[in-house]
């Protein structure tokens, strides 16, 4: 309301501003004339944090990423710490209203070693292997949510598969079964996908069933990767949820699509994944935004963990944002993180944590 | 004989005349800058090259930085210690090599040998990222503290850049005027500078301090400006700054000064500059912001790449960037195409021009330059600053008229040199 009044006052003061001081409300009444999606109610979904822990060492892939040129330098040229690696990879357990549950898997991490055995972990190369698991969901082509691939294609090459339109040409390659591991850390695969492949474009809702949906956002980030896939649920009587990957679109972003795309898209409920905020747990005041940003909405669960950045669930739950906490479960796992902080607050909802919504 | 007169300014005494016809030798000096930009860019910048400066806060640093002190070269010091003797006898490539030289040199020694080594080590932290990487600890890795160090050059840049334009336009050489040089271009560097500090402290350290956990409020309050801006973050007041920057400029480059040189009284001119500068920079802040609305709805409280308010600001920075560079061409390389039209006329055909080519000019680096340049392509990328290249052009551009007199396209021809 203040910054309405603000642009008010400035528009009294210039004529060619009074004209422009239309658009704001041009482009509200625009979406309110926009058809929402209706895509259905789901009973509830629980997540199970199959591995949040892309590297364990932040400051070990800052030099890397530093010595290859910088941030923005193409993920395949970058010389990996191999020690550093790990992956991120989730499963969505969906329970239709009438009790079906069909599951899905999010992303297939980076280090082959790791996935394998935070796959066997959580039993996930079991679900591959028997088919209880027939839909991966790959969020985008990052190092940490896809160079891992062949960990899940080894147990199902022929899964149906969710892939970003936007993905760099080798890692169609990869898919294909493409070799780069002469470079360390970048990822190799020896089994071809063999499954249906749906490359995702922007501005489609692709309904995995009844009350599930991806929907790709044509987002920038780093390493030259583009475009995110993000999971949206309706949970009945609770709203929306979404679950992500990275989150490089942003969350304020995720819930403004939802309130202006689809029915009912005010109701968030809540949200599981990486928000990608400060990976690196370094700070920029902009990062304050988001957590007044999101105090706006009434988001019932938040479970953060992965690029979201420990200093931000730290400061989300000092702002009274609902943040859901982890267990210590992560600390039995053969590694954890190096920043001792983090893995003492259990702010992040851990490696074989799950999460019910 | 050489009866030059050795202490006038350089700019005052030299003509200069186009090599081949003045849209020959336009298109022959820009094809040079643009050849020169490209391979400096894939030498000192790009990820792929030899120095990897675009990281991309270091890389927009130095540029910003080397426009700056070039300003302060020519305008506050009358190229001293070189004298127009010299610049008068000197070939353009050589005189250009040794100012150009010059350039580095002083920005050696004021970022990196005053702020980086001395302020960064012995005094303000976040000035060094060594110093940040040794105190910080937590988040202060050397990829993150190098950016942070960057951002704080480029923070302390933009008031020296907006007190050093409305001075230069303002008030000239009014004060001291009878100084030799370099007493003069010091005394008039020490009042920027002396403006210019205050100035930081106030609209860009409470930033740098909430850059940390926890927040730095003991010596440097919270982003006061958040129900203004929507945001803590001091694009804000960097773009509108940026934004009255990019204005004079090009109401120099295409208005002759106008409207500024209408008023000759002092402090008159001065205020002039400093509150009508600032509604014009205001101004055009705004209605690009309106624009990006429009194109992008409305940005929100928290919204991360183009719904980013702060991304937002730095936008209409780049914006204005796309449209100052065409600008700055017009003059320098077409300027003589346009000088028999009227004042009036001469100003909204090219401000037209400027604009139309401004626009043109965006949508081809975004189309183009991920493959000339090897940037991410996407416009709202959160690690891309196309300003980094934008001002590199407009450094080659004054190094290309004030150090090198418009060579190869023009030739120079100076007043009161008799052979």
């Amino acid at each position: 309301m203040q910054r309405r009044s603000f642009l008010k006052g400035l528009a009294a003061t210039s004529a060619g501003l009074a004209v422009s001081n239309g658009i704001g409300s041009m482009t509200k009444k625009a979406y309110a004339k926009k058809e929402k999606k209706d895509f259905g109610e789901v009973k509830s979904i629980k997540v199970e944090c199959v591995s949040e822990t892309s590297w364990f060492d932040n400051a070990t892939l800052g030099k890397d990423i530093k010595a290859a040129g910088g941030i923005n330098t193409n993920q395949y040229d970058v010389a990996y710490n191999e020690e550093n690696l790990g992956g991120y990879a989730a499963v969505v357990e969906v329970e239709a209203l009438d009790g079906k549950i069909t599951k899905y898997l999010l992303d297939s991490g980076w280090s082959n070693d790791w996935m394998d055995y935070v796959f066997a972990q959580s039993g996930v190369d079991k679900m591959l292997e028997n088919k209880e698991i027939d839909t991966i969901v790959i969020s985008h082509d990052h190092i940490d949510h896809y160079f891992g691939i062949e960990s899940t294609l080894k147990h199902q090459p022929d899964i149906k598969m969710y892939f970003p339109s936007t993905s760099m040409k080798k890692s169609y390659e990869l898919l294909k079964g493409a070799d780069f591991s002469k470079t360390p850390g970048c990822p190799k695969n020896a089994y071809p996908h063999t499954g249906e492949l749906i490359v995702t474009k922007p501005d489609t809702l692709y309904k995995l069933q009844d009350g599930a949906g991806v929907v790709f956002f044509d987002s920038p980030a780093t390493l030259q990767v583009r475009g995110e896939n993000v999971m949206y649920f309706k949970v009945k009587d609770k709203g929306y949820v979404t679950v992500t990957g990275c989150c490089h679109p942003g969350i304020l972003t995720l819930i403004n699509y939802a309130r202006r795309n689809f029915k009912d898209g005010e109701e968030n409920y809540g949200c599981y994944g990486g928000l990608h905020i400060s990976p690196f747990e370094n700070w920029d005041p902009k990062m304050d935004d988001i957590i007044a940003g999101v105090q706006q909405y009434n988001m019932k669960k938040i479970a953060c963990n992965h690029c979201t950045g420990w200093i931000w669930a730290e400061k989300a739950v000092k702002a009274g944002l609902p943040i859901v906490k982890g267990t210590d479960k992560f600390r039995s796992y053969r590694k954890v993180g190096t920043l001792a902080k983090a893995n003492t607050s259990n702010i992040y909802t851990g490696n074989g944590d799950t999460v019910v919504f | 004989m050489n009866t030059l007169n050795a202490d006038k300014n350089w700019l005052s005494l030299r003509n200069l005349f186009p090599r081949w016809g003045i849209w020959t030798s336009g298109l022959v000096n820009l094809t040079v800058m643009a050849i020169s930009a490209i391979a400096l860019w894939w030498i000192f910048f790009s990820n792929s090259g030899i120095f990897k400066l675009y990281t991309p806060l270091l890389g927009f640093s130095l540029v910003i930085w080397m426009l700056l002190i070039i300003m302060w070269q020519v305008e506050f010091f009358d190229y001293w210690p070189f004298s127009s003797r010299f610049l008068a006898a000197s070939h353009p490539l050589k005189k250009g090599g040794i100012l150009t030289g010059t350039t580095i040199l002083l920005y050696l020694v004021l970022i990196f040998g005053i702020l980086f080594f001395i302020i960064g080590q012995y005094g303000v932290t976040y000035f060094n990222w060594n110093s940040l990487t040794e105190y910080g600890k937590l988040g202060q890795d050397v990829m993150s503290t190098r950016e942070t160090t960057s951002w704080a050059f480029i923070c302390l840049s933009v008031p020296f850049l907006w007190i050093t334009t409305i001075l230069l336009v303002g008030v000239g050489k009014g004060i001291w005027d009878q100084s030799p040089q370099p007493g003069q271009g010091l005394a008039n560097w020490l009042l920027m500078a002396m403006l210019s500090i205050p100035l930081f402290l106030i609209f860009f350290h409470p930033h740098i301090g909430s850059m940390f956990y926890p927040a730095q409020i003991y010596t440097a309050v919270p982003p006061w400006w958040q129900s203004l801006a929507h945001t803590d973050s001091a694009e804000y007041g960097l773009g509108i700054l940026f934004c009255t920057v990019i204005v004079i400029f090009i109401t120099l480059q295409l208005w002759e000064g106008r409207p500024w040189n209408l008023v000759e009284k002092q402090p008159l001119r001065f205020l002039f500059i400093l509150f009508g500068g600032l509604v014009l920079g205001f101004a055009f802040f705004k209605v690009q912001l309106y624009i990006m609305d429009y194109f992008w709805d409305e940005a929100y409280l928290g919204g991360q790449n183009d719904a980013n308010f702060g991304w937002r600001y730095s936008h209409t920075v780049t914006m204005g960037n796309f449209i100052l560079v065409p600008a700055i061409i017009l003059k320098t390389c077409f300027g003589q195409g346009f000088s028999k039209m009227k004042l009036w006329f001469k100003g909204i055909v090219t401000t037209c021009i400027a604009i139309i080519a401004g626009l043109v000019f965006a949508w081809c680096y975004y189309a183009w330059a991920p493959t000339l340049l090897g940037v991410c392509s996407g416009v709202s990328h959160p690690s891309e600053n196309p300003s980094a290249f934008l001002v590199l052009l407009i450094v080659l551009l004054n190094i290309q008229d004030y150090f090198m007199d418009g060579w190869p396209g023009y030739l120079v021809k100076v007043q009161g040199a008799e052979k």
